[in-house]
């Protein structure tokens, strides 16, 4: 008896092994609880898109884009700022799977681990949400880019973290979603990417910043020096082309001008390693978080790279890749004197959503990007560049500084089409803006696509802020 | 007035968890009360040294062996001499095999049960023993925790819990009525039955079978009723098939506490049993229907029938033995050829789920009896083997296999189709669950069997689904604590091995439904829907039952 009563200890051993499984369970629960109930064959939220219950989304000024009448989803009255706003708001189809009605679902139709979902009536109730966007700037945003194939344009405080314009194309109308059939699909490519956030363009002229900052912090005498343009220069083996000769200029003339010959060879004098140790300092490899979506990482890396490829990739050509976003935040990082605001872009909810989704309701400082006093030169060479070269009106009398780009897709053929940017900031202080647009598509210059694009925004985003 | 109702519905939903530790834990601590103080029964006194041992157990093993019951340093006594036991008729002593045989005063006895008397003289080698009254012993005894210190509280009567546990099911009735804002009182019904089965059985258990302790009944009818009352939203007529069976199978487990009440009966048995057991599943191979890949269904007229849940009562009788016959016939070999049949024909329908259970009982059942780790081992290795070929010959378990732990990747085809709506709903339950009959993972197929973890997880709460299966896996550490006081050896090794099996197939059930282990289709003891399986669990709960040395005691009046 005493001995199969000894044996018996295994017994501790199978109910220890049950006990880790139930822990390992509860574990599970609560951490995934809020992804497994936001499926679209979940009972308790059909219908709709599962937003039959949901509460409403409204941009800062309390306009209401989605909300929920008679069980039923209704978007705001203006069919553009439906559109514009898609890529934020989402639909009922849910493809836009970083949009906030597919991100936070389940908070916005009330649920929570401890109370689940189906509450009774009386009781249920979704949670509404409050955006920092502001759906005129988005749809003046929205007017300027829907003519091009694809494209970007994010305006947001700078100071604060507040995102008032994130627009992505192509959009398409969340009341009549497309049905998307192996026909039409290359029509509605990438339509459920909110290209602000997901996607990257090849930076072009743009990253003239990152290779002026890696000058201005290793060139020792970079403000004495001047540089010839012939329109032309043979490095590594290849030309490197400019628009113009732009014959003899020093650093802020060859930024304003946007000469690729001088940043071609500052590429080559900094060396790979340089531009390397930039790059990576100014977050050109990095992923940004903005309200919990990651951003797509932009790309640079020339470790491998011969000397013409080198002297490509310093005026943003080479495999160079960047996202809308990350821009932003970097010009938002040079505003701020180095250090950038973490964008946001859910400004309130009711109830203890926020808490639940772990958001502070204003913007987190982020790590820093660019030394102090680069970042002070930097804004010198684009202020430069917008009262030289683009022009001071043309942001309606805010003081802007910006740079502009057109990154060539190189496809090798004469169809190639160019991605403009226009990338920058305001300094006035009741608008502080920092802002990036880019557009594919085009063969014209940055100047002349998404610098029209974004000045609207802009000015359309100043004029909410002053309100 | 709405309000006034969704308040008194939401206060009832959050009353519920709370209910159900208080129940589980009311019937745990009444186990462990009311129990007679540990004492030596009988003892043995050394004539030479006057040295007196308690003998403590119904069944006692005499030897040389440092592990013996009792230990005899002599080294003319056999490793295993002899084995001590108490029967109705009063005490026996057994030789099992020693060489220099055993002697009651001065008399040989063999391996046959000689009658031993109070005072009589047992001669072990070279030492002589008187057989003395355990009152003779004053000493201090060691007791384990389950049975210390129970004395100062009075039991809960066990009417009481029985009230408790009928107000639980009052209280999921009403949430079935009053389920969707749609008023409807098939559940009272049903309820009304229920109450009239368990309270029936409670009063044929204690007024007419005078037993004092009804607690694992209680948790039994408890589970038996949240499985009844789960389906009265779902399918109102299974309800009542399942509450039949129960009925069922409650009258099984009073039959087979009934014939187990003598253990060395069941030897006789044994051979029937093992016949009858092997050709069942026979009769299962041949005319089995397959549902669901799985070839474990018999059809009888209206009914169909899963045999091999029956056969696990089998597998029990076959494993466990009384001490004085595990002690001269301690080959296992007859019962591992048994069990490979029973695994055998079990893979061979493609039911690996219970293959699985009944290989647990077996390494449980084979290791109390030999204590060799080296044995389990060999099976383990020689399971892998076999789960190898298994893969191998049986796409859809391996498809199961592939399926596992990411099941996300399948929410539309049957590979993760079950497991993410398990997971889904118990998500959308939260804490406190949806309310009976408002779920909505009863519309998924095998919601009321393989997936009733998750069913009672949203409509009853998180806390209660997990209270629930905690509660099932105490089953095997009460059946631990009351095998050291069981009247047999029998009782030990079957209470063991029985409470062995519904926690290994809860397990399964849980985990299985939650990706955490391969989904089995294995049903969830008492809860899950099956009349075949809840007549036999409730058949393996008379095993845990007899060893409870309560059961055969009867209740003295005054």
């Amino acid at each position: 008896m005493k001995r199969i009563l000894r044996r018996s200890w295994f017994i501790f051993i199978v109910v220890i092994a049950f006990l880790g499984g139930m822990g390992f369970l509860v574990f599970e629960t609560v951490f995934n609880a809020s992804d497994w109930v936001d499926q679209p064959y979940n009972g308790h939220i059909s219908g709709e898109g599962g937003l039959s219950q949901a509460g409403q989304i409204t941009d800062r000024n309390g306009e209401v884009l989605a909300q929920t009448v008679d069980k039923k989803r209704v978007y705001h009255s203006d069919a553009d700022v439906r559109k514009a706003l898609l890529h934020v708001v989402g639909d009922n189809s849910l493809n836009i799977s970083t949009a906030i009605q597919s991100q936070y679902r389940s908070q916005l139709t009330g649920y929570s681990f401890i109370w689940g979902l189906n509450m009774p009536k009386s009781f249920r109730s979704g949670h509404d949400m409050k955006l920092t966007v502001d759906a005129e700037t988005c749809k003046t945003a929205y007017n300027g880019l829907k003519n091009y194939d694809s494209g970007a344009c994010v305006v947001y405080n700078y100071k604060t973290g507040e995102i008032l314009c994130d627009v992505s194309v192509k959009a398409y109308d969340p009341n009549s979603p497309p049905k998307i059939t192996d026909e039409n699909e290359s029509e509605y490519e990438g339509v459920y990417l909110d290209n602000v956030l997901s996607s990257t363009y090849t930076p072009g002229s743009i990253f003239k910043i990152v290779t002026a900052a890696a000058a201005i912090e290793n060139i020792p005498d970079i403000w004495e020096r001047t540089w010839y343009c012939g329109g032309k220069e043979e490095i590594g083996g290849g030309d490197i082309t400019c628009v113009n000769a732009h014959g003899t200029v020093n650093l802020q003339q060859a930024f304003g001008k946007s000469c690729n010959v001088v940043f071609a060879e500052l590429a080559v004098e900094l060396g790979a390693d340089k531009m390397n140790e930039t790059a990576k300092k100014m977050g050109i490899n990095a992923r940004f978080t903005v309200s919990d979506v990651k951003t797509k990482k932009g790309h640079y890396n020339v470790k491998n790279a011969n000397k013409n490829q080198l002297a490509w990739s310093g005026v943003g050509q080479y495999d160079n890749e960047v996202n809308p976003m990350q821009m932003a935040i970097l010009c938002g990082a040079i505003a701020n004197g180095g250090t950038p605001v973490n964008p946001y872009i859910i400004s309130g909810a009711s109830g203890s959503v926020l808490k639940d989704l772990g958001l502070s309701e204003t913007g987190t400082k982020g790590n820093e990007l660019v030394q102090g006093s680069t970042a002070r030169s930097l804004g010198e060479l684009m202020r430069y560049a917008v009262v030289n070269d683009y022009g001071d009106s043309m942001f309606g009398g805010l003081k802007v500084c910006a740079k502009t780009g057109t990154g060539e897709t190189l496809t090798g053929t004469d169809n190639d089409k160019n991605d403009g940017w226009m990338i920058g900031y305001c300094t006035d202080e009741d608008a502080p803006l920092a802002f990036a647009c880019v557009v594919r598509g085009t063969n014209q210059y940055g100047y002349s696509t998404a610098g029209q694009v974004v000045k609207g925004a802009v000015i359309q985003a100043a004029k909410s802020l002053r309100k | 007035m709405t309000a006034v109702m969704d308040i008194a519905v939401v206060a009832l939903r959050m009353l519920m968890p709370l209910y159900t530790i208080i129940i589980v834990y009311q019937i745990y601590a009444s186990m462990r009360r009311r129990r007679r103080h540990e004492r030596p029964l009988v003892l043995l006194q050394n004539l030479d040294t006057g040295v007196k041992t308690p003998v403590l157990f119904w069944e006692n093993s005499i030897g040389r062996n440092r592990r013996s019951d009792i230990a005899v340093d002599d080294p003319a006594v056999s490793r295993n001499h002899c084995v001590l036991l108490r029967r109705k008729e009063g005490w026996f002593l057994s030789d099992t095999g020693s060489k220099t045989g055993t002697y009651i005063n001065g008399k040989r006895i063999g391996a046959s049960r000689a009658r031993l008397m109070i005072d009589d003289v047992i001669t072990l080698g070279n030492s002589e023993y008187a057989f003395r009254r355990g009152e003779e012993y004053h000493e201090e005894l060691q007791s384990s925790w389950f049975f210390s210190k129970v004395v100062d509280k009075p039991a809960t009567k066990p009417y009481k819990i029985m009230l408790l546990v009928s107000l639980f099911h009052i209280f999921m009735t009403v949430e079935a009525m009053y389920c969707d804002g749609a008023e409807n009182f098939d559940p009272a019904t049903l309820c009304a039955v229920l109450l009239g089965v368990e309270w029936l059985f409670f009063f044929i258990s204690t007024v007419v079978l005078h037993r004092v302790a009804f607690e694992l009944e209680s948790l039994c009818l408890f589970l038996t009723g949240i499985g009844v009352m789960l389906l009265a939203r779902q399918n109102i007529r299974s309800a009542y098939v399942q509450l039949i069976a129960a009925v069922i199978g409650m009258a099984v487990f009073c039959a087979l506490v009934k014939f187990i009440e003598n253990p060395d009966r069941i030897g006789q048995w044994k051979l029937i049993i093992m016949i009858a057991a092997v050709g069942l599943l026979a009769v299962n191979l041949v005319f089995g229907r397959v549902t669901n890949g799985a070839n474990n269904w018999i059809q009888l007229g209206s009914i169909t029938v899963q045999p091999s849940e029956f056969v696990k009562i089998a597998f029990i009788f076959v494993g466990a033995s009384t001490l004085d016959r595990l002690m001269t016939r301690q080959n296992l070999l007859e019962y591992i050829i048994f069990s490979a049949i029973c695994v055998g024909a079990l893979a061979l329908m493609g039911d690996f789920g219970t293959a699985l259970i009944f290989f647990a009982a077996f390494l449980l059942i084979s290791f109390t009896r030999s204590g060799d780790i080296k044995t389990v081992i060999l099976a383990l290795a020689g399971a892998g083997f076999a789960g190898v070929l298994v893969l191998n010959l049986k796409p859809y378990v391996l498809r199961r296999f592939e399926t596992w732990r990411h099941v996300w990747e399948h929410t539309q085809d049957s590979g993760g189709y079950q497991q993410v709506r398990a997971m889904t709903y118990i998500a959308s339950g939260g804490l406190f669950g949806v309310g009976v009959g408002n779920g909505c993972l009863k519309y998924v197929a095998a919601s009321e069997s393989d997936l009733v973890f998750a069913l009672m997880s949203e409509e009853m709460g998180f806390i209660v689904a997990v209270t629930i299966a905690v509660a099932v896996a105490t089953l095997f550490i009460y059946a631990r604590s009351v095998a050291t006081r069981a009247r047999s050896t029998f009782y030990s090794i079957s209470a063991l091995c029985a409470a062995g099996m519904l926690v290994v197939q809860m397990a399964l059930n849980v985990f299985g439904a939650t990706d955490i282990l391969p989904l089995t289709g294995v049903t969830f003891p008492f809860i899950s829907a099956g009349g075949s399986s809840i007549i036999s669990c409730w058949g393996l709960l008379a095993f845990i039952k007899a060893a409870d040395e309560r059961t055969y005691s009867k209740r003295v009046k005054g």
